[in-house]
């Protein structure tokens, strides 16, 4: 290439780069649009009047705004007490399996004992079990312990998935022995190091696990669905599903049910949505 | 993505401390508690479910099962309405797993530009995957709506006959999987860009210099170095999408007719409908086993590129 053509083509190239940047964000903010709309109609779907509700022509906007259906969800179902039952399986889940599975991945990593080579392997290998495939023994033994209807139903067999003993390895593995034989050196017991070094440490892994624990088992559907057959023990996800507010059937209850069942959890996704962008990252990097 | 020979040598890496019998106790000790539960909730569930899977399964007194050895199995693949569910269960997989790979890829691709507002764009893009199945299905089951549905109206602008799509043997599973693009591509998109933004830059300078076409670039730097993230977000999605209940459990029931039950739908009647816990029992097995040599071809296929490169 001679020295005479480049502003030639560095134009040409300008004016290219120009448009396709152009065409880019046409499209990224294109589909963003489109990835709105479905809220917005939820929302304004739950503020519309029936009249409105059933128009031939979509109103994104509603004309006039009525509050009924969120009353009516409110008073009309246990809204709350599946809130509350939602919370306290997401939340015991969350803190078993941040508890059980760092001192497991403490184990793998940092302490040497016979066997511990096949245990990983067999955590591993159990990967592949595929969650749903395994929910008729599963619910035979939860029946047989007399759990039907009990929130463990849920927590147990969640608490025990193996996703989280391997993400927490996978980080636990790049703390320098090092730290840890200067600890055992100062006379830390295993016990401190552990709580006192290797969690305070591995905060950001723990954060990324536990939001993704609760963001995942606050969301199960398939499961609770089997387990918990009392309206009193639903969880939000299978109660707006089976609720009937009123006896016909209302698409304005039924976007505000939805509406009150995603908001707790979105508005703590967009406040903490960075733990939970590392804890997705994260499995795609060890796969 | 760690391979399990990878693993454990960095397990023997940090061999570095003494091995005592204090140790070996403290270990133990660290790791009974989740590996209790696991026993407990996972592997004993795995392999009662093999048993199950052999018995006239008795749901109110399991000591009545009649052993019946492999007929449930046989009467699984003679099974019409299995084979409806498994049609149906690889259609959907078919619509949704290129579709969630190609258009994440796509995104990241994207967002991975000098572009003002990448944040906002990832939040939106990512947001639907927080969301619970029954929301995502209630949402769109309204979105759909025939009569009053804003998707409907836009299109009898384009076309005179708008299908009636959840009612619609035609229509209904692209439905269902265009549902669930929305809900989450944002996953893969989010995988897939991290992998994006750890390809060398060094790579593309060196292309520039050579004169490289953005395509080349692309072919011959982007996807090869991207493949391993490509790879795992293709199989992820395939078990999750093989494994398809929620959106049609609550969009269609499975209908119109058996079109869009898929085989967990199937399975969830068979055991919770019709109290048949032996034959649900063999078809999770079934499932098991497809999803297990998924899983494996994709450690071989991975195993050997690592070995070739």
């Amino acid at each position: 290439m001679s020295t005479r053509t480049i502003p030639l083509v560095g134009n040409r190239k300008n004016t290219g780069e120009t448009l396709k940047m152009a065409g880019l964000y046409a499209f990224l903010y294109g589909t963003a649009f489109l990835f709105l709309l479905p809220y917005i109609w939820m929302m304004s779907t739950s503020l519309k009047t029936e009249q409105h509700v059933f128009s031939q022509v979509p109103q994104w906007i509603p004309p006039e705004i009525t509050f009924e259906w969120y009353i009516a969800v409110l008073t009309g179902a246990p809204m709350i007490q599946w809130f509350l039952n939602t919370l306290l399986i997401a939340g015991a889940t969350t803190v078993i399996v941040v508890v059980l599975n760092s001192m497991i991945a403490f184990s793998l990593t940092k302490l040497e004992w016979p066997g511990k080579r096949i245990v990983f392997g067999v955590i591993i290998a159990s990967f592949m079990v595929p969650v749903f495939a395994n929910m008729v023994p599963l619910f035979a033994l939860i029946s047989r312990l007399g759990l039907v209807n009990n929130p463990l139903a849920v927590i147990l067999p969640f608490s025990a998935m193996p996703i989280g003993v391997f993400l927490l390895v996978q980080f636990f593995r790049d703390l320098p022995d090092e730290i840890i034989e200067a600890a055992r050196l100062d006379g830390f017991s295993t016990f401190q190091i552990y709580y006192r070094i290797v969690l305070p440490l591995m905060k950001p892994a723990i954060a990324a696990l536990s939001l993704y624990t609760f963001v995942y088992t606050w969301n199960q559907f398939l499961w609770p669905l089997i387990v918990l057959q009392q309206e009193t023990a639903f969880t939000l996800p299978v109660g707006i599903v089976a609720m009937q507010p009123t006896q016909v059937f209302q698409p304005g209850a039924e976007m505000a049910g939805t509406l009150l069942a995603v908001l707790p959890l979105f508005i703590v996704f967009l406040i903490l949505q960075e733990h939970l962008v590392n804890a997705v990252q994260a499995q795609g990097t060890v796969g | 993505m760690a391979t399990k020979d990878d693993s454990a040598s960095r397990l023997d890496a940090v061999r570095s401390i003494d091995l005592s019998d204090t140790e070996t106790r403290a270990g133990l000790l660290f790791a009974a508690p989740y590996l209790v539960i696991f026993s407990i909730f996972l592997l004993y569930p795995l392999v009662l479910g093999f048993y199950m899977s052999l018995f006239e399964w008795n749901v109110f007194m399991p000591s009545e099962s009649e052993f019946i050895g492999l007929e449930n199995y046989v009467r699984m693949v003679q099974d019409p309405v299995f084979w409806s569910a498994f049609r149906a269960t690889v259609y959907f997989v078919a619509l949704t797993v290129p579709t969630l790979v190609v258009f994440g890829l796509v995104l990241a691709l994207g967002v991975n530009h000098n572009i003002k507002g990448k944040r906002f764009l990832r939040t939106v893009y990512f947001s639907p995957y927080v969301l619970t199945v029954s929301v995502v299905s209630l949402i769109w089951m309204e979105l759909y709506a025939s009569d009053y549905g804003p998707i409907n109206y836009y299109l009898s602008y384009l076309v005179s006959n708008t299908p009636t799509w959840l009612n619609s043997f035609t229509w209904a599973m692209p439905a269902v999987a265009i549902a669930t693009v929305w809900w989450t591509v944002g996953f893969n998109f989010i995988i897939l860009l991290a992998a994006r933004q750890s390809v060398p830059e060094r790579l593309y300078e060196a292309a520039r210099i050579d004169g490289a076409s953005s395509w080349r670039a692309f072919r011959d730097i982007t996807l090869p170095q991207m493949r391993p993230a490509i790879m795992f977000v293709s199989v992820v999605q395939f078990i999750w999408s093989f494994q398809v209940f929620g959106q049609v459990f609550v969009m269609t029931d499975g209908g119109p007719g058996n079109s869009t039950q898929t085989i967990i739908m199937y399975l969830y009647r068979v055991a919770f409908r019709q109290q048949d816990f032996g034959y649900a029992a063999a078809i999770g097995y079934f499932l098991f086993f497809v999803l297990v040599a998924v899983s494996l071809a994709n450690y071989y296929f991975i195993g050997r590129e690592e070995n070739s490169s």
